[in-house]
This record gives structure tokens, C-alpha cells and sequence, in this order.
């Protein structure tokens, strides 16, 4: 059957994961027959445009972000009269953006879905009348890297009465269970690219993409690398991305002697073109939730190394069936597991080639359907 | 989808008999579930009450929701009406659900989701306990273990403890295709339906589920005192309990034999041992002496068929127990079981022979028996009698006139407490929950020795000397206190078949008003002591607690709840607040905003060695150094649990404690070897040593991936921890380069000393501690080798249990008259060696400093601890058993170099090779000597002997009076 899906953001032109995950989704349910209504609370901090030409509705409620919500910590502070006018002009602004996402939902024919895509959001959709509409609350990161912050509460409390919690894998959905969310299942993301027809063929090269941030551990690849790296020249290392320990990671780069071997050329939208002659791909975040940067490699049949650092990545990869992984932050394991994938061709062309029939299993059509397996049983 | 017409995706069968009450609640909890397409179908088991009116009422209020039948007759159990119920259901699954508890309101979504995704016969989701009641929402989860994920078996193979463990029928989904193609039925006319049904279940099923979801709330409700309703699980008295268990056992057994299913067998005879014939051995003392002979005969049949190995697998006293049962020795059974219950306590004298330690000293000449009954390795005999659990059985109870009268028997293990020794004993009364004043004390008015025990005897006038608070204290357990020479052990009263109902039950005056309850009421708790419960007698006492029930449970009048609620908030308040003032945060606040504005006190030193736990190592070198040149210093020692063994000299703080966090706010120097609490700052006027304890070589710190894996704000707060010390004391340019970098210590922070517990190492004039020698019973004329192992820990770093690698009684056998064999285990880990290496093999681990025991060995065995680059000074013989270096080094911790390539002495693999190096130990010191003198300048170029005076030079001006400016 089609149904009408809001799917609610907090933004739905971020440059980041959430933003391109609903934008994915909208296209592949509106592909699909569904009408599909993407919901913004406010702008944007750091917009990426997604163009115009699109088969589904974008709204955003506000014209600019809303303030966050007073908490006096002392009793005295209570007393202060503009901050309790700012308040209930904040609540009142809460309010109004609720009822016009109510007329919205109003409108919706039977057997309509509410995805929420992040927490924040939760608050103004709890406001609003959800009559016979199916309430879905995602998380888009693995339950231990949301323990760690703030999130976590909110999540607990927000999503305490939605029809499902839907995490990104199973693992991640049965330690949400474990912890009391007792409706709760796990839906891997889409890949973001069709499976490339043809492989490119591999040179000497590592090849890692991602933001150059502490959580992706780079200062732990090059550590590794300079280790495996030692008895295997004529290799590079290339990792593409921008961010704040760009100087620190070309530094270190040079106290580790790996200047000849080590290149950081920027960022690239190109990602097909950035893993062509890839021997290997590797991964050294401290933190994730379902990489699709793992993802894009093995679609183009470049067998990936990793840190063994999230739910999400262990499903990904198949431990020595298609890829392998090394215990979070342990840096000779890593290299390692690098350098038996540098040395060994055959591994490299058996594993690549799993990869790529195992990463089928999260095209567009197999999530689709759990997606909408997920409103059918909902409605059951 | 309107359910009232379609065909149902779940059935719920509700078995109902005389629950009318609670009927509705139950399938409202059907009713309300979140998957639409749920009926209920209650059969009720003919109740004599209004239970099938009820029933009915519901069916025609939810039409096509609710249906009900009624079977013609009783049939006694649960088996029949579910049964029934199986005929009559639509649904494309089955459930089953008792009329007093409740499913989670997700129950049916998530286990039907989970069967349609996996195709799966069975689906099965946890159980949760509810006590019904319960002040404190108390719930207990039915074995977590084997629901901590969504998995799906092809076969229950695949998970043993799935069918040994989980017998319920209730919280699973049946396929209803599954139970016809089965036919599967529940057993009539026989107890513990469910176990065999499960069984059966499991065993027939193509494919398992298992989801982590909460699915069945098992209600355990209050149990009416008066009625004798216990319920069928709490009747264990009946015989008819134990043979049909056993009956459904066997006919499991036969299944399980059927199939060729050794394993399941084996985990299932395993978990027999461990729990059912536990469940049934707890109330053998307290039966009459013709059920004790009808069940020993019945388990003795069964007994002998479980699988040997199962047997020999479970725990110790469950073999004992199961072999005195078979053996008929009631008269060490009873006691046996009181270790069953209390998994600590020793509840026999034992007995010693060969050198062997035994459970008793009968069935000995057989070697069944022999091999059970042996408790060597458990080393009662070398623990220190404080540390055992002693049985004290309660012989006399009796209220007369000074109170109540209590005598009991204490086991006297292998005659450990002498003749001679003083003994004296008070009955310590405690609050199960802690208030103003929770601990009362009674003398024990005799205690002598009587054949192989201790009898006591003691007289406690409850009613002057026990003030409870009430209301909050209403429990208080027994303690019966022994001091032997100086020793305290503690003992609980075990009562035995003792009765305790015999008028008149002592009073007692609570602090509150007696309207909380007028009488202590002797009682046997869960593991069988003795405990009294404040109760109420008088009419008032009685109205007044009958109040306060009934406000805890929010039923009482609206004044006297508001009363009570604010009584009880008092009174929790100002408990939570006293332990609010003594708990870390509040400490650690204080701390940094007022006791860092406390002057600082010139000279004040606190040394601390291993967090507390030693009064050893380099700062207690410093510490005597200090002391020998008579330096101006105010010295403070931490110590973790017990004092016992620290210097009288110096001020001595518990660690955490007010004085502690004092003493180190206002102290001029700070001196350890592992780390002074990190939360901790340290203020910029106080100079802190950091000694450390080691020379590495595993890897640490930040070079371990535990570190490295951590974010920005996790790895800022351990820096900003090794950021206190000022100085670093290092032994060698291997530390410069391993555990510097490692613990982010800069060049400047170094300080090239070399470590002051090695001075002793480096005078050639040291001399072996013959007072030493003399307390541990080491016979100097022999050569003296130490055995010092490291502790192992698995992939999750959990430290395993150490056993020792090689036979000592072997050793003992080849080398006992040539050398005495000292075993100094890690701090960690514990040794237990048999009495008939006494005297051969030493035990030293519990000795604090290791220093003289180096100066007393002539020879050293370790395998990878870091005490080999302290040994090495030396210049003695030293012998590497590495017989797992692979495992160890291999490991995902790394090393930061090759032992095998750089061990001065030989590297040995096995025992074999271990003892033939042990037989020339002049031969492994000729060929290794350049091996040493290159490993000592590699890894202890600075150990020079000088350390400690360096340090203390430092510290307060060179020996010679000269004033210098302490290092900053």
C-alpha cells in the first residue's frame, strides 16, 4: 500500500549523514509510490544544497534556529522576568511549529508514518497530534558512542512511547533492548551508490576517506602504517578529507618519517575516482555508527582493513571473509592486518570479490522493503 | 485491520483456577498489546469460585477478542486446560499465560516479528520476576544470559543452557503449524509440566529464536502468612515433589538419550547437581527422619545414572554432598549442606592425611570417596583463621527472664584453635539496613573446647540493651564474634531444626514510638541463620504497623499517609545526607575548594606504595632513609585496608579518608610508585615523586590501546594525572625510552636515580634476614629458590586464577632435600600448597617487601615479571619458565622486547626442562655471567646503590646539612 511519510530532521539541508540518509530515502520510497514529505525544524548550520529538481515535498518550520530551552539552576533565577518572557515565547514558538506539522499530518491518509530522524526533533513532533499516525524514532549512531553523551537521556525519554526505535544494525537495536527500549529493531543504511560494473585494477595504494578529526584516529593509521610500511616499500598511503588536525597529522607524518609514503590530498567528492587502484582501504576511527565509506569500498571491490570499533562496522565487514579487523586502537594488530592484505594478493582479489557480492544485501531494494516490512508489521 | 474478523496473528491461552480477582488483569495485558491481531482464550481448570463467570463477562465484552471454556472437571495442574486451550486456538502462534501474570505490552509484537523474519517454530523472549509489592519495585531477570541478543538456533545443540536453564512454557511463541505437525502435549497428573513440555519443545523444533525482548512479567505475589498457600515451587516437603522432578528428568533423559545428545545430557546432569538437588537438599535438616530415607532412596537411583563427568565437573560440595547421600552418611550430610547453602563457610573440622587435607575422615579407604572428599586445593589450612567462615550451630534457644538464652557448637577445623589458645566471643545484633545506630553487642558469657569444636553460650536481654529506630530496621541478623589470640573470625548462628516459635517472644522499646512494633521474632533466614524481625503484638503496635503497611503501600487514609510519608522522608533524608557528607564527589569538592587552602605543613611527606596496599618498594626506601639521616619531614602513610604492618613512626591515614585527603592537601612532598588518587590535583607548592615500580616489559600507558582508543577529553584527564609528577624515577635508559614516552614524561621530569629499594641490592655486604628465615621456617644450610610468577589475564584483561605449572609434590620428591622452593605469587593472584610439601615448599606471597626474600634466595625462577630486572643486581642464577610465552607475548598487549632473545638465563618450556636446569644450578650461574652483566647495564644502568640518599638529597639538602632548594 502507499502511505504518506513525514520523515522529520533536524534539518533537511545539513551537510552530513542524517541530511544525505533522508534525502536517500525520500527518493527511494517516493520511487516506490509512497508520498514522502521531508520536515526541517530549523535551517541548516552548515547547508549542502540537494537541488530542486525533487520527487518529494521539503518543508522547514522555522526561519532560523530556535533558542534552547531555559533551565534556571538556582531557585533565584526564577525570578528573572526576561528570561521567563523569553521562555514562554520559546514554548509558544514550540507551540505554533507543532500545530502547522499537525495540519500536515492531519492531512495524511490512513496507515501515514512519522520517521524522526534524530532525537532534537522528537520535541516538537511530541507536540504535535499524532492520531493515527505510526511514530518511528531513529538513532544514527551505535548505542555505545550514544551512552557516551548527553543524547542518550533523550533518547530514553523522547522515544520512550514511539512505536519503534530503529537503530542501525541488530546488535545496536538488542543493547537498546537490554536496556529497556523494548520496541526496538535495526535497519542498516542504504548504499548511496549503484554497484560499479567494473573493478579498477589495484596499484601499491592504501586508500582511507573521512574527516581529518580525532574520532577518526588517523594519528592511529599513521602510527600503524609507519609500522607496516617499514618492510614494504613502494607503498602508499593516501587519505582523503579535510579538518582541524590536518597541520598535527602532517607533523606527526614527519616525526614518523613518512612523508615519502604518506600523501593528504584534500577532500573529494569523487569517491569512485578517489578508490580507483586501491589495493586496500582502511578505516582507524575510535567511534562509528554504519560507516558508508566501508560501504562504498566494497561496492568497488577494494577489501577494507578497520578498527573493530562499532556494531555497525562488524556487520559490515565479515572478520576474514571479506575484510578484516583489528581491536579498537590496538595499532600493531592494525598494521598487521594491513600488511597481510599488502602482501597478499590473492587474499586481496578473494576478499574483494566476496565483498562485493556480500554488500548487495544493503542495496536499495533490500532496505526498502525492510522499511517498509517495518510499516507493515507496525500496522498489524 | 479489524481483528474481530480476521483470523488472529497470536493466541493467548489464559489458564485460570480460583483466580477471579486477578483474571481481568491478566487479559487486559493481552488486550492492550501493541500488535492488533491478538485474541485471548481463557480456559479455566473448573474453579470453584466465580473465575469462568468472569471469563465470560470478558468474552462478551470483546467480542471476537476474548473467548472462554471451561473444562468439565478439575484436572489439578496446568497441563489440561492448556492442552484444551491448543485444540481451540486460530492464531497463526500460540502463547500461554497464568492468570496472575501479565505480558509485556510488545510481547507479541516482537516475538511474532522475530518468527516471520527467521521462519523460525519457537520463538522465545525473557522473562522478568515482578515481586508484587515490593517497596523497592524489586524484579529479577530469568536467565539473562541466554537472552542478551537476538540469535537463531537451527538446533537447540547449538545452546545447551537454552533447554537446561529456561523450562518455562509461558514466555514463548509457538508456531500453531508446529504444534500440529508435532502434536505436542502437556504431561497430566504429574509436577513440572512445564520442564518436560519445553524439553519436548526444543528438541522438535526446525528452528529457534531467541529475542532479547522482555516478553512475560512472572508475577511473584505476597504470600498470605496464615493460609499455608505456598506456593507449588515452596511445598518441596511434599515427596511427591522430588519423584516427579526425577520422573520428568528421566523421561527428558530418554529424549535426549534417543538422539545421541551426550552433551545436552552432560550440561543437563550438570545443572541437576547445581540446582535442582540443591533446591530439594536445603530443607533435608529441617524433615523428619522417615522423608529423609524415602528421598535418599530415591535420589540414590537417579544419582547413579548422571553422566561421571558431570559429576566430577560441578562444584565441590555438590560432589561431596551427592556421595555422603549415596553413602547414607547423614551425620556429615547435614552440615554439608549448610557449606551448600553458605558457598563460604567451612561446616567441618576436616581431617589431614599424607599430607592431604579430607572433607572427613570417614569413607576414606575408598578411592571414590578419597578423590570427593579431598578439599586440598580449597587451602583451608593456610588460611588465616579471620578469613574463615566457621559453622556455628545454634544447640539452645530460649526466652527466660535475662533475655533470650543462646548456646551454639563452633567447628574447630583440623584442631586449628589450640587448647591453650584465648579464646574470648560477644553476639553482635545488626541491622540488615543501616540507621542512627545499627549494631548492638551482647557478651558471650562462656566458650571452651569440647572434643573437635567450640561450645559458646550467652544470654542477650534484648529488651533493655536493643534500641532499634523501627520501621526502617525491621530486620537484624546474629553474629557471633571469636577472638582467638588476638584474631578475630566471625560466625553466623545456623539453626538448624532448632524451634524458635516457643513463647515468649522478647520486646523491645523502638526509638520512634512502639507504634512500629513491639517484639523481636526469631526467625531462620534464606541460608538457614538466625535473624529477628520487629513485629508487632500489642493492639497499638499492631494498629500502628497495620498503618504504616498500608502507607508504604499507598492504601492508608489520606492524614495518616501525609504523616508517614513525611516521617519516612525525614528519616531517609537525614540518612542520605550523612552518607551524601562521606561519599567522593562531596570529598572531592572539599578537597579542591577548602582543605587546598590550608597552609601548606613544611616537611610533611605522605608516602603511599601500591595504592595503600603495601607498606614496600621505593617508598618505604626513601622513607627509612629519611629517617636513618634524621631529616626534618613530617611523615604521613596511607594505607588501604588494614594498618597492620605500617610503620608505628608515622602518621598513618586511610586512604580516601578525611586525615587522608588532609594530608595530602598539606603536604610538602607526595611519594608513591603507582598513583595517588587521579582525581586528585595536586597543589603547585607540593613536590610529587613518582618512583613507579617497575621496569616494563609490556606495554603501558599510552602505548596501550585501551589509551589510545579514548577521545580527546578521556585521554586530556589521564594526562592531566601523570601531569602531578614532578619527578620520575627512572633505572635505566630502557624506562627513558619505554616509559617515558609512554606516561608523556618530558626530559626535564626524568630523574636518572635509579630505584632506592634497590640499594640493599648493590651492597655487598647485605646478609640473608635470618629472623625472617626463621618466622617462615626456611632452612638456610639448603640453597633457597624463589619461585615469583606474574599474573595471566584474558582477552578481556580479567586476571585468570593461577595454578601452579608444575607438581610441587614432584619437586619435592627430586629436589626437597637439596633446596627449599619459595612461591611468591603476583599480588593478584593466591596459591594454595598442600600440607605434605610443608616445610619444602614455602609459601611467601603474603610477605609485603620482596627485597630480603631476594637477598635469601640464591637462585630465582620468574617467568615475565618485572622483578627480573631488580633480581639481575644480584648477579645470582636466574632461571625463565616461559612455558606460555607465546600465548603471553602474542597476546594483543605486546612487549616491548624480545624475553626470549635477551633473558640472561636459560628460557625453559616445560617442567622437564625446568627441573634438569634445577639440577645444576652452579652451571646455569657460570654460563650466564656476561648474559647478566649485559642485562643489568641494559635495564639497571642506574641502580647503583645510591637512590634512596639521592632522593632524599633532593628532597630536604644533602645528608651533610647543607640546605639546598627541594627540586621542583
Amino acid at each position: 500500500m502507499s502511505r504518506d511519510i513525514f520523515i522529520v530532521s533536524n534539518s533537511v539541508d545539513e551537510l552530513g549523514g542524517v541530511s544525505s540518509w533522508s534525502h536517500r530515502m525520500a527518493e527511494l520510497l517516493s520511487a516506490r509510490g509512497h508520498r514522502v514529505q521531508l520536515v526541517g525544524i530549523a535551517p541548516a548550520v552548515l547547508h549542502k544544497d540537494f537541488g530542486d529538481d525533487l520527487s518529494y515535498g521539503m518543508t522547514t518550520l522555522y526561519q532560523e534556529r530556535p533558542a534552547s530551552a531555559w533551565t534556571p539552576r538556582y531557585p533565584w533565577q526564577q525570578l528573572d522576568v526576561g528570561a521567563r518572557r523569553r521562555e514562554a515565547k520559546r514554548v509558544a514558538g514550540v507551540r505554533e511549529a507543532a500545530a502547522r506539522m499537525s495540519r500536515m499530518f492531519q492531512d495524511a491518509g490512513p496507515g501515514a508514518v512519522v520517521i524522526v530522524t534524530q532525537v532534537w526533533a522528537m520535541e516538537w513532533v511530541a507536540q504535535a497530534d499524532l492520531k493515527g499516525l505510526l511514530v518511528i524514532g531513529m538513532t544514527h549512531e551505535s548505542y555505545e558512542t550514544c551512552r557516551a553523551t548527553s543524547r542518550y537521556g533523550r533518547v530514553k525519554r523522547y522515544y520512550a512511547d514511539v512505536d519503534r526505535l530503529v537503530a542501525l544494525t541488530e546488535e545496536d537495536a538488542d543493547a537498546w533492548i537490554r536496556d529497556g527500549m523494548n520496541s526496538t529493531c535495526g535497519i542498516p543504511n542504504p548504499l548511496p551508490f549503484p554497484l560499479p560494473e567494473t573493478v579498477q585494477p589495484a596499484t601499491k595504494t592504501v586508500v582511507s576517506i573521512g574527516r581529518l578529526a580525532q574520532e577518526k584516529g588517523y594519528d592511529l593509521l599513521l602510527e600503524a602504517w609507519a609500522l607496516a610500511v617499514e618492510r614494504r616499500p613502494g607503498w602508499q598511503l593516501k587519505i582523503y578529507g579535510l579538518g582541524e588536525e590536518e597541520e598535527a597529522l602532517r607533523a606527526r607524518c614527519t616525526e614518523l618519517g613518512l612523508d615519502g609514503s604518506v600523501e593528504l590530498p584534500g577532500r573529494t567528492d569523487d569517491v569512485p575516482g578517489a578508490l580507483a587502484g586501491a589495493a586496500v582501504f582502511a578505516m582507524s576511527s575510535r567511534g562509528e555508527g554504519f560507516p558508508i565509506s566501508l560501504m562504498e569500498a566494497m561496492a568497488c571491490g577494494v577489501p577494507c582493513v578497520s578498527f573493530d570499533c562499532a556494531p555497525g562496522v562488524r556487520e559490515i565487514i565479515r572478520d576474514g571473509e571479506d575484510g578484516l579487523l583489528a581491536p579498537t586502537g590496538n595499532t600493531t594488530a592494525l598494521a598487521r592486518q594491513l600488511g597481510r592484505l599488502m602482501d597478499d594478493r590473492e587474499l586481496r582479489d578473494t576478499m574483494a570479490k566476496k565483498a562485493r557480492e556480500a554488500i548487495v544485501r544493503y542495496s536499495p531494494e533490500q532496505v526498502t522493503a525492510r522499511w517498509e516490512q517495518l510499516f507493515d508489521l507496525l500496522d498489524a | 485491520m479489524p481483528s474481530s474478523q480476521a483470523k488472529p496473528l497470536v493466541s493467548v491461552i489464559v489458564i485460570v483456577y480460583n483466580d477471579a480477582d486477578r483474571l481481568p488483569r491478566a487479559v487486559a495485558s493481552v488486550l492492550r498489546q501493541s500488535l492488533r491481531g491478538v485474541e485471548a482464550l481463557i480456559v479455566d481448570d473448573c474453579s470453584t469460585d466465580d473465575s469462568f463467570s468472569v471469563a465470560q463477562r470478558l468474552a462478551a465484552e470483546y467480542p471476537g477478542q476474548v473467548r472462554a471454556l471451561r473444562l468439565p472437571e478439575n484436572s489439578g495442574g496446568c497441563g489440561g486446560p492448556r492442552n484444551l486451550g491448543m485444540t481451540e486456538v486460530r492464531g497463526e502462534y500460540v502463547m500461554f499465560l497464568d492468570s496472575d501474570d501479565e505480558l509485556d505490552d510488545h510481547a507479541c509484537r516482537n516475538l511474532y516479528e522475530a518468527g516471520e523474519r527467521t521462519g523460525a517454530e519457537l520463538v522465545s523472549g525473557l522473562s522478568v520476576r515482578r515481586f508484587v509489592g515490593n517497596r523497592n519495585g524489586k524484579t529479577d531477570r530469568w536467565y539473562p544470559w541466554i537472552y542478551s541478543r537476538t540469535r537463531t538456533l537451527d538446533s537447540v545443540s547449538e545452546l545447551p543452557d537454552l533447554l537446561v536453564w529456561d523450562t518455562l512454557s509461558t514466555n514463548k511463541a509457538y508456531r500453531r503449524s508446529f504444534l500440529t505437525r508435532t502434536g505436542l502435549q502437556f504431561p497430566l497428573g504429574i509436577l513440572y509440566e512445564d520442564l518436560l513440555f519445553s524439553a519436548q519443545a526444543y528438541l522438535a523444533a526446525e528452528r529457534i529464536t531467541l529475542i532479547p525482548n522482555r516478553v512475560y512479567y512472572w508475577d511473584q505475589w505476597p504470600q498470605a502468612k496464615d493460609k499455608g498457600g505456598a506456593s507449588l515451587s515452596n511445598r518441596r516437603h511434599e515427596i511427591r515433589n522430588f519423584t516427579d522432578r526425577l520422573e520428568i528428568h528421566r523421561r527428558i533423559d530418554a529424549m535426549l538419550a534417543d538422539r545421541d545428545m551426550a552433551e545436552l545430557k552432560y550440561r543437563k546432569d550438570l545443572k541437576f547437581l547445581k540446582h535442582d538437588l540443591v533446591l530439594h537438599l536445603r530443607d533435608l535438616p529441617f524433615l523428619p527422619e522417615d522423608f529423609r530415607q524415602e528421598f535418599a532412596g530415591h535420589a540414590r537411583g537417579y544419582l547413579a545414572g548422571l553422566d561421571p563427568e558431570a559429576v566430577a565437573e560441578s562444584p565441590f560440595i555438590q560432589r561431596i554432598c551427592a556421595y555422603l547421600l549415596t553413602r547414607d552418611d547423614w551425620e556429615n550430610l547435614l552440615p554439608a549442606i549448610d557449606t551448600l547453602l553458605n558457598r563460604d563457610k567451612l561446616s567441618s573440622p576436616l581431617v589431614e592425611r599424607d599430607g592431604r587435607i579430607f572433607w572427613c575422615g570417614e569413607h576414606l579407604d575408598d578411592p571414590e570417596g578419597r578423590r570427593v572428599l579431598e578439599v586440598t586445593a580449597h587451602g583451608y589450612h593456610s588460611k588465616a583463621l579471620g578469613q574463615l567462615f566457621l559453622r556455628n550451630q545454634l544447640t539452645r534457644y530460649a526466652v527466660g527472664p535475662g533475655g533470650v538464652e543462646l548456646a551454639g557448637r563452633v567447628v574447630n577445623p583440623l584442631g586449628r584453635i589450640a587448647a591453650d589458645a584465648k579464646i574470648s566471643a560477644k553476639l553482635e545484633f545488626t541491622a540488615r539496613r543501616k540507621t542512627i545506630k545499627s549494631k548492638f553487642a551482647f557478651p558471650v558469657r562462656e566458650v571452651r573446647h569440647d572434643a573437635d569444636g567450640i561450645v559458646w553460650s550467652a544470654t542477650a536481654d534484648l529488651t533493655k540493651a536493643l534500641r532499634p529506630l523501627g520501621v526502617l530496621d525491621d530486620v537484624w541478623d546474629v553474629r557471633c564474634v571469636f577472638t582467638v589470640n588476638g584474631e578475630r573470625t566471625t560466625t553466623r548462628l545456623t539453626v538448624g531444626d532448632l524451634d524458635l516459635a516457643a513463647p515468649p517472644t522478647p520486646a523491645v522499646r523502638p526509638r520512634l514510638t512502639r507504634l512500629t512494633g513491639d517484639r523481636m521474632e526469631p526467625h531462620r533466614s534464606v541460608r538457614g541463620h538466625l535473624a529477628f524481625e520487629l513485629a508487632a503484638e500489642g493492639g497499638l503496635a499492631r494498629r500502628g504497623t497495620d498503618l504504616i503497611e498500608r502507607a508504604v503501600r499507598g492504601e492508608a487514609g489520606p492524614v495518616a499517609n501525609t504523616a508517614m510519608d513525611r516521617a519516612r522522608r525525614t528519616l531517609r533524608g537525614a540518612l542520605r545526607l550523612k552518607r551524601q557528607l562521606n561519599n567522593g564527589d562531596t570529598k572531592l569538592k572539599v578537597y579542591h575548594q577548602l582543605l587546598h587552602r590550608l597552609p601548606v605543613v613544611k616537611g610533611q611527606v605522605v608516602f603511599e606504595s601500591h595504592q595503600g596496599k603495601q607498606y614496600s618498594d621505593n617508598p618505604r626506601a626513601i622513607y627509612e632513609e629519611l629517617l636513618r639521616r634524621g631529616a626534618p619531614m613530617k611523615a604521613v602513610w596511607s594505607y588501604a585496608g588494614s594498618a597492620a604492618g605500617f610503620p608505628s613512626g608515622a602518621t598513618l591515614v586511610k586512604r580516601w579518608s578525611w586525615q587522608y585527603l588532609r594530608a595530602l592537601a598539606q603536604a610538602e612532598f607526595w611519594v608513591d610508585n603507582q598513583g595517588f588518587p587521579y582525581r586528585l590535583r595536586k597543589r603547585p607548592e607540593t613536590t610529587y615523586i613518582q618512583t613507579w615500580h617497575g621496569s616494563a616489559l609490556k606495554k603501558m600507558g599510552f602505548d596501550l590501546a585501551s589509551l589510545k582508543r579514548q577521545t580527546p577529553e578521556q585521554q586530556a584527564l589521564y594526562l592531566a594525572g601523570l601531569n602531578r609528577f614532578d619527578h620520575f624515577v627512572v633505572r635505566s635508559e630502557h624506562d627513558v625510552r619505554t616509559l617515558a614516552p609512554a606516561y608523556r614524561i618530558g626530559e626535564d621530569r626524568l630523574l636518572r636515580a635509579g630505584y632506592p629499594r634497590n640499594d640493599v641490592l648493590r651492597d655487598e655486604g647485605a646478609a640473608k634476614d635470618r629472623q625472617l628465615a626463621g618466622e617462615l621456617g626456611i632452612d638456610l644450610t639448603k640453597p633457597v629458590v624463589l619461585y615469583a610468577p606474574t599474573f595471566r589475564a584474558d582477552a578481556s584483561g580479567r586476571v585468570r586464577t593461577f595454578e601452579l605449572p608444575f607438581d610441587v609434590e614432584e619437586f619435592v620428591e627430586r629436589f626437597g632435600d637439596r633446596m627449599t622452593l619459595l612461591v611468591r605469587c603476583h599480588y593478584l593472584n593466591r596459591v594454595v600448597l598442600p600440607p605434605s610439601v610443608a616445610g619444602k615448599v614455602i609459601d611467601v606471597s603474603d610477605i609485603q617487601e620482596v627485597t630480603p626474600l631476594y637477598l635469601m634466595a640464591d637462585a630465582l625462577i620468574t617467568d615475565y615479571s618485572s622483578l627480573m630486572f631488580d633480581y639481575a643486581l644480584l648477579d645470582r642464577p636466574m632461571l625463565f619458565f616461559a612455558y606460555d610465552w607465546e600465548e603471553y607475548a602474542d597476546d594483543l598487549r605486546g612487549t616491548y622486547f624480545d624475553l626470549l632473545g635477551e633473558a640472561p638465563g636459560p628460557v625453559l618450556r616445560d617442567a622437564g626442562e625446568l627441573y634438569e636446569a634445577l639440577g645444576d644450578l652452579d652451571l646455569v650461574g657460570k654460563e650466564y655471567t656476561e648474559a647478566r652483566q649485559r642485562f643489568v647495564a641494559e635495564y639497571g644502568e642506574y641502580d647503583r646503590g645510591d637512590a634512596a640518599a639521592r632522593i632524599a638529597d633532593l628532597m630536604f639538602g644533602a645528608a651533610d646539612g647543607t640546605e639546598q632548594e627541594a627540586g621542583r
